[in-house]
């Protein structure tokens, strides 16, 4: 009992969100020995395809998605090949609560839960996908022609991924090798010259089996303001290449070896006399053994590589050199994962790692090795018949910043039949970034310069003795601590209600409340007038809202799907401000400033409080003809702080709501032709000034052979 | 009863005393706008600022050329005061005066009192009114590059000699356009309301 008061006191002392998970662990480590062993791992819902969805990244082992205490869902295969969509910002952009915002150079980054795309871990068969600009992961990096299907998980996960698993995971599961040669080939043009080539082969002999995919990705790139001299995304060839090998030697050890390159070359373009190259090269290669001495244990040992380098220049009109820079980052992986089941209602998962991370680029004046070894363990059980429970923490040690624990719990009850809750609350965090930590870069137009918190002493201190600095704002001593990791605490409760077997709902509430967000501040005055930026913990600021999801089969043809999020995503120390009636606005230049009240501020940038989405399928003919329309709404949202008093308040300007529809017409010719037609952005809605993403309507035909024997 | 009397007498003291201090009577408080007023610079960009300060004083309510009757001064985005000492930067006038400023958060028209604890003046370190986005009076915006006024930013001032004032800058760039343009509007061309109380010791406007 002494070992429980210490732990609670210092549980107490630290964190309030820690006392209750110990709390709830101990009090169920005891609880688990009073129940009587009850098999459930496997049956549940009364929905029989979507018994068959088995999700894998939300817990480390396969898991039926249907009994899943987490948010999470599962895109298919037949899903990805119904939208035609090629990449993956263009699937995830159809599902609830999702929304992309674009990034410099065509990018597209992830919103989700209200939280932006360098809280959201990509992983690519479990392992994380690196190459980050300025903490946006461009999700048009992804082909979709070989994907097995697309988790998603909500909620941070950081118990089990560690670092970025913030607001949730987004797992890419490639094929795998299935029994009989099979050939395809894909091949679509749409608007803007875009060219889509797939081509694959796959195949599983004995116990050997290999997959291999090749596809080659164009497009001439599109222009929404004809009046500048730039385009607003340029033309590029991008190529992605996939193989991998399995071997199963006597049943208890399967080998598996997969590599992934990835290269995309765009035009950069500054003006009409700077013109260059960006290039992007990625590898990633998995070498995995798995060995199950019997049905209980399951070992598997992974070690994990990839590389992602970009590159870029600029030329003047002679040819010569104007910029250059580079990105070269690495990371090393190695994991021994097992899963132990108990019986049939327990499991638990652990895991051991070790991640090294590397970067060499411009702008750093040392090149940074991050290395941080890892160890996780999760504990499945069922303690009742109709109750499940997940507990499972990670610890991360980390040669750079604070060591971090991640706790989470998750629980799911059946009430009934037909309706069932969850809940969780888990522990997320994103480390430092290498640019935030060692950043060292001094504009040479205007003159500021922007430095990483781990190397502003001492440039500072260089500046000064070369008597550039004017007047320091923080003492040099402010800046000696660690930079804390951004870390937030992840709360989700969720009903599914299953009316019959035509339709069901699901409500998810969610709340996540981020502590100590790094942002910029003035640090230094130069003496060119200038200023020196550096990175520290400021912004306290949450999202909560709710997601709300139907389903509906109103018969064997036709599906219904349609899903809203209500979300709220705000600074907390800008309601601070707007109560404390600090913050003022113009109404244009030449009014005098205005006392703004509470319910004047909006909220975080790019954020909408209302997204809706709905996806209708309709097959003809004994599914010959697949039908799909789908619609996609977003309420307004404000990009720029156009009244300039540092917040986002009813008096800036802000986007205008706006929907999309989406049409597909798939016919299947034979068994071994597919064609499809279809629509993008059907009513052909453009913003030019505002969403640089969407490029008006766009019309595209496909081609789908494939050679199954 | 004897409370009521107490109030009375205190109030017949009262009326007598204002009485006999209404023989110089209040001048009015001056409410003004000066537009487009040019404050240029040179350099800039990575190399040292240079050039002469606009020099403005409140009681003519116009620029001044003047070495001693000033009591602030513009260059660029920089605003000086007639007090303490020159921070080094070419070009600066000498401080003869006894000037001060601070950044009050309001509106023109809640910021009705001078705090006399929150002046500072002109020193090597800093100045009185700091530079820098964000710090002083202004927002820059990086993408755009345009100057902004930070809405709620009241200056508060005491001229060479010792009165008070407050402006609130509107615009930076000619004719204050509604949403200007960093590369085609010229700017350091200063819009600002002020109000100057001329009386000596009088710390309300």
């Amino acid at each position: 009992m002494q070992v429980i008061f210490a732990l609670l006191k210092f549980a107490l002392l630290n964190n309030l969100f820690l006392i209750i998970v110990s709390s709830i662990i101990f009090f169920l480590l005891f609880l688990n020995h009073s129940y009587a062993q009850v098999s459930n791992l496997e049956v549940d819902s009364t929905n029989v395809q979507t018994l068959k969805e088995v999700i894998i990244s939300a817990t480390r082992v396969e898991r039926q998605l249907s009994s899943l205490p987490l948010p999470a869902t599962i895109i298919s295969k037949k899903a990805i090949s119904r939208s035609n969509s090629n990449t993956l910002d263009q699937i995830l952009q159809s599902q609830t609560g999702l929304t992309t915002v674009p990034d410099f150079g065509g990018g597209e980054g992830l919103q989700m839960q209200g939280l932006d795309s360098q809280y959201t871990l990509i992983l690519l068969n479990g392992s994380p996908l690196i190459g980050r600009s300025a903490g946006t992961f461009n999700l048009k990096r992804i082909n979709l022609g070989n994907i097995r299907q697309i988790e998603i998980v909500k909620g941070a996960s950081s118990s089990l991924y560690g670092s970025e698993a913030l607001a949730g995971v987004i797992n890419i599961v490639t094929e795998k090798p299935t029994v009989g040669l099979s050939n395809y080939i894909n091949y679509s043009l749409s608007t803007h010259n875009s060219n889509d080539f797939s081509y694959s082969m796959n195949n599983l002999l004995n116990n050997t089996g290999f997959d291999f995919f090749f596809n080659r990705n164009s497009s001439d790139g599109y222009d929404l303001n004809e009046n500048d001299e730039l385009m607003t995304v340029d033309p590029f060839v991008n190529y992605t290449i996939n193989g991998s090998l399995t071997y199963d030697l006597k049943d208890k050890t399967k080998f598996s070896l997969s590599t992934r390159y990835y290269n995309n070359v765009q035009d950069n373009v500054a003006s009409s006399s700077l013109k260059g190259l960006s290039e992007i090269d990625e590898w990633n290669t998995n070498f995995k053994i798995n060995y199950s001495p019997n049905s209980k244990w399951d070992s598997f040992l992974e070690l994990y590589f990839t590389n992602y380098l970009a590159k870029e220049n600029l030329n003047n009109l002679d040819g010569s050199l104007y910029d250059e820079n580079f990105y070269d980052h690495s990371l090393f992986k190695p994991e021994l994962r097992n899963i132990y089941r108990i019986s049939n209602n327990k499991i638990i998962v652990g895991g051991i790692g070790l991640s090294i991370e590397k970067l060499n680029r411009t702008y750093f004046e040392v090149k940074p090795i991050f290395k941080s070894p890892y160890i996780y363990i999760q504990y499945d059980y069922y303690p009742i018949e109709d109750l499940n429970l997940i507990i499972g923490s990670r610890f991360d040690s980390h040669n750079k910043y604070k060591s971090q624990f991640s706790p989470k719990l998750a629980l799911r009850y059946k009430i009934n039949e037909k309706i069932s809750t969850k809940f969780s609350l888990g522990y997320g965090y994103k480390a430092p970034d290498f640019r935030q930590l060692y950043f060292d870069f001094t504009n040479s137009l205007v003159g500021y310069s922007v430095l990483g918190y781990n190397v502003a002493v001492e440039s500072i201190s260089l500046m000064q003795s070369q008597g550039k600095i004017s007047n320091i704002i923080y003492s040099l001593d402010d800046l000696k601590g660690e930079l804390k990791a951004e870390n937030s605490i992840s709360f989700n409760l969720g009903f599914n209600y299953i009316l019959n077997s035509e339709i069901s709902f699901d409500l998810n509430i969610f709340r996540n409340t981020i502590k100590d967000l790094i942002d910029t501040r003035v640090i230094a005055n130069k003496t060119n007038g200038q200023n020196v930026f550096s990175y520290y913990n400021v912004n306290n600021v949450f999202t909560h809202g709710l997601e709300f999801n139907s389903k509906w089969n109103p018969s064997n043809s036709l599906t219904i799907n349609s899903g809203f999020q209500l979300l709220y995503a705000k600074d907390s120390d800008a309601i601070k401000s707007f109560n404390n009636g600090e913050v003022y606005a113009r109404k244009n230049p030449n009014s005098p400033a205005f006392q703004l009240k509470k319910k004047d501020y909006f909220g975080l940038y790019n954020r909408s409080r209302t997204m809706i989405n709905i996806n209708i399928n309709y097959d003809l003919f004994q599914e010959n003809i697949e039908l799909n329309l789908k619609g996609k709404y977003r309420s307004k949202y404000g990009i720029i702080d156009s009244n300039y008093n540092n917040f986002l308040d009813s008096y800036d300007e802000f986007v205008n709501g706006y929907a999309l529809i989406d049409f597909t017409l798939n016919k299947k010719i034979n068994k071994k032709y597919n064609v499809g037609f279809g629509i993008d952005n059907v009513f052909d809605f453009k913003d030019y000034q505002n969403i640089t993403n969407i490029s008006g309507r766009i019309f595209y035909a496909k081609l789908n052979l494939n050679f199954n024997q | 009863m004897k409370t009521l009397k107490l109030l009375f007498l205190s109030f017949l003291i009262i009326s007598l005393s204002s009485c006999s201090d209404d023989d110089e009577p209040l001048l009015d408080v001056i409410s003004n706008k000066v537009t487009n007023f040019h404050a240029p610079q040179a350099g800039g960009m990575g190399q040292p600022i240079t050039g002469e300060f606009a020099k403005f004083s409140f009681a003519t309510g116009l620029q001044s050329s003047s070495s001693t009757e000033w009591d602030i001064g513009f260059r660029g985005t920089t605003i000086i005061v007639n007090g303490g000492t020159a921070t080094g930067t070419a070009d600066e006038p000498t401080r003869n005066g006894q000037g001060g400023a601070y950044v009050a958060s309001g509106t023109m028209a809640s910021v009705l009192d001078v705090d006399t604890t929150k002046f500072k003046q002109d020193a090597s370190s800093a100045l009185a009114i700091t530079t820098g986005s964000g710090n002083g009076w202004y927002t820059y915006n990086g993408q755009s590059h345009v100057i902004s006024p930070t809405p709620g930013k009241i200056l508060v001032f005491k001229t060479h000699d010792g009165l008070y004032a407050k402006i609130e800058i509107l615009s930076y760039y000619k004719d204050s356009p509604a949403s200007p343009n960093a590369f085609t509007d010229p700017s350091r061309y200063y819009t600002f309301n002020y109000i100057y109380q001329p009386n000596k010791g009088q710390t309300s406007f």
